[in-house]
């Protein structure tokens, strides 16, 4: 479609004339020669040969009504029921009034009266019509997406917004169709494979609108909104299943809709969509279930996100948010002494009392808000060590969480020098923690920063070590000081031996890599005597304190410090 | 040898159908012969004859509106009595007025 408007800006337009009379025929196309190609026909017929020869080069029809074999009416209505003739405009020729009325309402765009009107005014709705239906074109090339022909995106809303309006008392259902792990099937077979899968389901899905009395448009690359009429038992799934298996035969495990049914009409539309990619998301990665509708508990985590998301800049201002302090215990040297600290967030809601961060943090992970509160904990850290080396005369270097788009960001290094230095400490007593999971994409980026860091004194811990994918060889290559394990890891190395054997074995990396490890959510004393055992090197956890505010946090300090008077005496 | 002249003579308005033409008097006069041709006037005057008042409507229609285009206004004229007529289906008596037709059509052939 889009290629055909640009040949007839490239090209001079191309005008059927079709009339019985060869006169007729002439007389026209002798007024329009000058500014367009002029086709000819001289019934029905013939005309709609040339039209499926030129459809998509064919800027108008000037169609005579009375004919032999295949009349106007006739050749109009075949034309609005063939999806590439009916854009292409049609004016009626006609001495009659009742026959221009009659095909106006068959689709016709203009009618010229016969005997015709002087050439200039023939040519001037000539180029009326062809002009507008042009612009109509140029909107509707624009209003599908091009891979799928479904509506794009905003059109897709704004028709949504258009099926309210115009039938308020239907129950509609919102439903999002996404293909697991589409990435991998473009990885493993090629994108002409990728797209021809896409290509089905848009295609399937069409379909079934169609059928149905909704509209779908390709939301992004693998994901697909539809608006329809509600079903208590949609059969959607199943429908576009059994198009595309032909093709992609673990289509069954792939596809999977979310459905917000019976949507409330009092929230945008927009957000009607979220709910049913909320409820899709929630089973992302479930091979086993493909269907899932947003219920009232998706609805409750969505309206205290919301509250969560409307209260934070208060509550940062309030001074609700405190950062909280949960020690690290060097275990291999006689008695468990303080070595560090790691800085957590807490947040003292007014109302909602203590947040536990796993609720707030993914929230404002997802709108971008964490980066705000990153820093409010990286400065609020750096200028506790420093009150702590002020009181005790004792650096306690504290670690703080930093994510992988923080690391990414182009001023991080900049950033976390000034904050150290206007705290007035050294690198020494500030560490930084990255998740494993952050060096999986792009780390050779990522392995820079790191590397700069320590080149500056700063230390890295590595986060949740073991949850991630790392290969021995990229382990090797990562510029990190420490090995944080993961409470996963921990969890059962009392009960279970394979844990236990895991632990002994990335301690022996560990220790080949010349790094620390530390092992955090130690609960028990097994595990702590296990740990010890296995010579894990530190030990953070409730065996030994819950995270703490400040104040507590200074009981630490002063047994530290006792700790160090006993063994220099 | 046809010209626009011995039309206007005639009664047709020239001007009108020239200016159809883009006023390319050659064009204008080579259709005008075309506009003539025996067979269709034959042809509506047999199925009149034969009662197919329907087929003599869509050939009136036809030839009313070539003429009209040309402006050959009296033979325009007759033609357009008759079609009227013919869309009615009148029950009426057509040979004076197809007469007419062959009279005038006849002071045309002469100009050709």
């Amino acid at each position: 479609m889009y290629e055909s408007f640009e040949d007839r800006l490239k090209f001079r337009k191309k005008i059927l004339i079709v009339d019985d009379e060869l006169i007729n025929r002439e007389m026209l196309a002798n007024i329009i020669g000058n500014d367009y190609e002029a086709l000819t026909a001289e019934d029905g017929n013939q005309a709609l040969d040339v039209m499926i020869r030129y459809h998509d080069t064919l800027s108008l029809v000037l169609l005579d009504l009375l004919m032999p074999v295949m009349d106007g009416y006739e050749l109009l209505s075949v034309m609005k029921n063939d999806a590439n003739l009916s854009r292409i405009p049609v004016i009626v020729l006609t001495s009659e009034v009742s026959a221009e009325v009659k095909s106006l309402n068959m689709g016709a765009a203009d009618f010229i009266p016969k005997p015709f009107d002087a050439p200039e005014v023939i040519l001037a709705r000539i180029r009326k019509t062809i002009q507008l239906h042009e612009n109509i074109n140029i909107l509707s090339a624009t209003q599908y997406d091009e891979l799928t022909s479904l509506f794009n995106r905003e059109f897709f809303m704004e028709y949504a917004v258009v099926i309210d309006q115009y039938y308020p008392d239907v129950k509609m259902d919102a439903v999002v169709l996404d293909i697991n792990r589409f990435h991998a099937i473009n990885e493993m077979n090629g994108r002409a494979y990728g797209d021809e899968i896409l290509r089905r389901v848009g295609s399937a899905i069409k379909e079934y609108v169609r059928a149905n009395s909704g509209i779908g448009c390709r939301y992004n690359a693998d994901s697909f909104y539809i608006y329809i009429p509600h079903s208590d038992t949609p059969d959607i799934l199943d429908f576009i299943t059994e198009r595309v298996q032909e093709k992609m035969d673990d289509a069954q495990n792939r596809l999977r809709i979310g459905i917000y049914p019976d949507v409330d009409r009092n929230i945008e539309i927009a957000r009607r969509f979220d709910r049913a990619l909320l409820a899709c998301t929630s089973i992302r990665g479930n091979f086993s279930e493909n269907t899932a509708y947003y219920n009232e508990k998706m609805h409750e985590d969505e309206a205290f996100a919301e509250r969560l998301m409307s209260d934070m800049e208060k509550g940062l201002s309030d001074n609700q948010f405190i950062v909280y302090y949960q020690p690290k215990f060097a275990i291999q040297d006689g008695d468990p002494y303080l070595t560090s600290a790691e800085a957590l967030i807490r947040w003292k809601h007014p109302e909602l009392g203590m947040v536990s961060p796993g609720r707030f943090i993914p929230v404002f992970e997802k709108n971008g808000m964490i980066r705000k509160l990153d820093r409010f904990v990286w400065k609020e850290a750096a200028s506790q060590v420093r009150k702590w080396e002020d009181k005790f005369g004792i650096t306690i270097p504290v670690s703080v969480n930093v994510s992988r788009i923080d690391m990414m960001d182009r001023g991080f290094v900049g950033l976390i020098t000034d904050i150290v230095n206007s705290a007035g400490i050294g690198p020494d007593g500030y560490m930084i923690e990255v998740t494993e999971s952050a060096y999986t994409d792009d780390s050779d980026k990522l392995i820079e920063v790191v590397n700069r860091l320590r080149a500056l004194g700063f230390r890295i811990e590595m986060d949740d070590f073991g949850t991630g994918y790392s290969s021995l060889n990229m382990l090797s290559a990562l510029p990190v000081d420490v090995l944080k394990l993961d409470m996963r890891f921990i969890r059962n190395i009392h009960t279970n031996p394979k844990d236990l054997r895991m632990v002994q074995l990335v301690m022996e990396i560990a220790e080949y890599l010349n790094m620390t490890v530390v092992a955090e959510g130690v609960e028990y004393k097994e595990q702590y005597e296990l740990l010890k055992e296995a010579g894990v090197q530190v030990i953070q956890g409730y065996y030994f304190s819950k995270p703490v505010p400040p104040e507590e946090f200074e009981v630490f300090i002063k047994e530290r410090i006792e700790h160090d008077n006993n063994t220099s005496s | 040898m046809i010209t626009t002249q011995a039309l206007k003579e005639l009664g047709c308005n020239t001007e009108e159908g020239l200016s159809r033409c883009l006023n390319n008097e050659a064009f204008y006069l080579r259709l005008v012969p075309a506009a003539l041709e025996e067979t269709r006037y034959r042809s509506l005057d047999e199925k009149i004859g034969a009662g197919d008042l329907k087929g003599a409507f869509e050939d009136a229609h036809s030839l009313k509106g070539v003429l009209a285009n040309l402006s050959l206004t009296p033979l325009y004229e007759v033609v357009s009595q008759i079609a009227e007529l013919l869309r009615a289906e009148t029950d009426t008596d057509y040979r004076p007025l197809l007469d007419k037709m062959w009279d005038i059509k006849g002071k045309f052939d002469e100009l050709i």
